[in-house]
């Protein structure tokens, strides 16, 4: 006993506690359906959201911890990772309760659904605190592979099996490519595999390994790219989110990708710092290809589904804006936005969902007159879709407005203004949606809509569906005003990371210095 | 030069030639299966540069894993699929071809510059002074690299559950509509219908 607690001391075990919690829920989810067969989704669901909620709690008293560094430096801890594993336990608490009833009209088990969406969370958790390559590498797989399995779940539908197959090779191959990139740092630090070594070692010696390290750059930036579904490697997330089951889109657009931006927070920051230049250069030319065409390729879809595909990758494009200005306001700006971000996207994807259950389709044309049948989806899709527009009360416009301020700061106004542009021409496809349901008159109404079946909500599993649905819209519509928690929170996280505050202190010295000196200058003339 | 050196510079150009003419016969040849086996070719000399890097263990597990299960699924895969299928040939296959060379030569060439051109600052420990690869591999697994080796079972688990999800038989409810009108089972399909027309913006998807 005693040896155990001296070990479990010095590994700093209490860190992954949160972790723990899910692991805990996924085998009582797979072990609870083991032993009780099917009856036993009736109460396995809330199981699996009330130990995420546990683990989130556990979270919030793992806050300023003093030793962050956990598992001999395999793990860390810091602020910053323990929001983006908030964030990424979040957004599979509010999947999980519109994916009952999703999954158990298509006739599929739900227990097994459910097991291995805890084990993409469990990845992406792990992957938003990995301080360490291998840590790195078997955490993302964790994810990408239970990402596969979710995305192949429908197994009848040719839709889905095409996804899958699409989703595993193109994953793979960028997993590859990422794991070339990581082994060249592994190789330019002489053997290392923990990021803040690898970050010290390549500092000795730069000139020389500029070409090696810019290709490591490169590889390492396009496997994270794949993950954020970035423009040159976005071509897998139509095809996915159009053949996914609903819920699964609706993970992999907020969980998955906010793992994917603790990863290249980590990784950039750390490892890659001698080359900020670099990877700003790069991430500019990723986020402007994002927001142009993931905001034009939305204006001509027909499918909601694929709608909201691109209109993910658009908003990929606006976070990278905060992960290019590189300051305190610019990373904070960051994880405000995708926590706002979270319950927009959800909320519509969980209207997106209740809507194809009643009608049994996903194309946006027939909605048209929905607000005449079903008052509620109606309101609550939107107000999802202005936020994620950017309309002023909600939650969308103040987070957008924090990431354009950050990036003005930062002083690339070129991004910000393109920002601004295309938000405009996104609010134009976010609008039309809201006009077909709202505008219609009586006789326009579409043919789905018009056979509408009646409302009712003490159908098995409706009731947390509905509960989802109005979370998630509070928050939408209330996060903007009474935004200041949620800002103070994104804020701190990233005032007290120790990896971020030496790399704004690093990139602030050089300008101190030049406006030192502009001010001297005048003087000597004089 | 002694004669241990000798024999290692050549026991590793033989086993470069090996890697380099069977990786290039996997990729030309038409056969699939030909291609399945120098597949095989390949990891075996793969597995040798291992042991000439004082690796045996990882050079074991190499032949275990990827010439005793990677490779014979891929074999039981292609004959299991037992479908002739003659395609018909693209017009100008030759242009994208040499575009595919093309591109790939340009790769191998910047990787091979990069390689040559850095200095790469080598670990202290040379692996000819560590007695026993699978001690010290045993060790790092329970210190230094014991959470990824913990988490690696977690992620078997869910592969190992997600195989069975895949390989079951499922019992697939009748897609039938009940007395009342919303419990409608889809069968294990999507719900929302198939979209009858392309949309338009699909097409950068469609790269083959």
């Amino acid at each position: 006993m005693d040896f155990s607690i001296s070990i479990a001391n010095q590994l700093n075990a209490a860190t992954i506690l949160p972790e723990g919690i899910v692991i805990i829920t996924l085998m009582v989810v797979i072990i609870g359906d083991l032993i009780f067969g099917r009856s036993s989704s009736r109460w396995l669901p809330y199981a699996a959201i009330a130990g995420l909620l546990a683990s989130i709690i556990a979270l919030y008293f793992q806050w300023n911890n003093p030793e962050p560094i956990a598992f001999l430096g395999a793990f860390n801890s810091d602020n910053l990772s323990i929001i983006f594993r908030g964030i990424v336990a979040l957004s599979t608490a509010v999947t999980i309760p519109m994916s009952i009833r999703y999954v158990e009209q298509s006739g599929t088990s739900l227990a097994e659904f459910m097991a291995i969406m805890l084990t993409a969370t469990l990845g992406g958790m792990f992957l938003s605190g990995a301080n360490e390559l291998v840590m790195v590498f078997i955490s993302l797989e964790m994810l990408s592979i239970s990402s596969y399995l979710m995305t192949g779940y429908m197994k009848r539908d040719p839709r889905s099996n095409e996804a899958a197959l699409k989703y595993l090779l193109i994953g793979a191959s960028s997993s590859a490519i990422f794991l070339y990139g990581v082994s060249l740092l592994y190789g330019l630090s002489g053997g290392e595999t923990n990021l803040t070594t690898i970050a010290a070692r390549i500092t000795d010696a730069s000139s020389s390994q500029s070409l090696g390290l810019a290709i490591a750059l490169v590889f390492v930036i396009a496997g994270i790219a794949f993950k954020i579904s970035a423009v040159p490697f976005h071509q897998w997330t139509p095809d996915v989110y159009e053949g996914s089951p609903t819920p699964v889109v609706a993970f992999l657009s907020v969980g998955s990708k906010a793992a994917g931006f603790a990863l290249a927070i980590r990784l950039l920051v750390t490892a890659f710092a001698l080359v900020t230049e670099e990877w700003h250069f790069i991430f500019t030319a990723l986020a402007i290809l994002s927001l142009v065409l993931g905001n034009v390729v939305a204006l001509a879809q027909t499918s909601m589904k694929r709608m909201l595909a691109y209109s993910s990758i658009a908003q990929a494009g606006f976070v990278m804006i905060g992960l290019i200005a590189g300051t305190d306001a610019g990373y904070s700006s960051m994880i405000f936005y995708l926590l706002v971000y979270l319950f927009m996207n959800l909320g519509a994807f969980t209207c997106v969902i209740l809507f194809s259950l009643r009608t049994g389709t996903d194309q946006i044309s027939e909605y048209a007159g929905l607000y005449q049948k079903d008052p509620l989806v109606t309101l609550c899709l939107s107000i999802c879709l202005l936020s994620l527009g950017g309309i002023p009360p909600l939650a969308g416009f103040f987070g957008k407005i924090y990431l354009f301020w950050a990036g003005w700061q930062a002083g690339i106004y070129g991004l910000v203004l393109l920002g601004l542009i295309t938000t405009v021409v996104s609010i134009y496809y976010y609008i039309r949606v809201v006009k077909m349901m709202v505008v219609k008159e009586p006789h326009e109404m579409s043919d789905a809509v018009k056979n509408y079946p009646e409302i009712r909500w003490s159908l098995p599993g409706m009731r947390p569906l509905q509960v989802g649905l109005i979370v998630s819209v509070v928050v939408t519509s209330l996060a903007g005003i009474l935004s200041n928690p949620l800002f103070t929170l994104a804020n701190d996280s990233v005032v007290s990371t120790p990896i971020l505050q030496s790399a704004v202190v690093t990139r602030e010295l050089p300008q101190n210095n030049v406006k030192v000196s502009s001010t001297v200058a005048p003087s000597t003339q004089h | 030069m002694t004669l241990a050196e000798g024999v290692q510079i050549v026991s590793f150009g033989i086993l470069a030639v090996m890697v380099l003419g069977s990786a290039l016969g996997v990729v030309l040849l038409t056969n699939i299966v030909y291609s399945a086996f120098l597949l095989g070719g390949v990891f075996i000399s793969i597995a040798g540069l291992y042991v000439l890097l004082n690796a045996e263990f990882v050079a074991a597990a190499q032949v275990l894993i990827y010439v005793g299960a990677v490779n014979v699924l891929i074999l039981f895969a292609i004959m299991l699929v037992n479908k002739r299928e003659d395609f018909s040939s693209i017009p100008r296959r030759w242009i994208r071809q040499g575009a595919t060379g093309i591109v790939c030569f340009g790769l191998f060439a910047l990787l091979g510059t990069m390689i040559l051109i850095t200095p790469w600052s080598l670990a202290p420990t040379s692996s000819a002074v560590i007695e026993n690869s699978i001690v010290e591999i045993g060790k790092h697994f329970f210190s230094d690299f014991l959470l990824p080796f913990e988490l690696a079972s977690v992620l078997l688990l869910m592969a190992m559950v997600g195989a069975i999800i895949l390989a079951r038989r499922d019992i697939i409810p009748e897609v039938a509509i009940a007395k009342e009108r919303e419990i409608v089972s889809t069968s294990l399909t999507l719900p929302e219908r198939p979209r009858e027309i392309a949309s338009i913006g699909s097409s950068p998807t469609k790269e083959q």
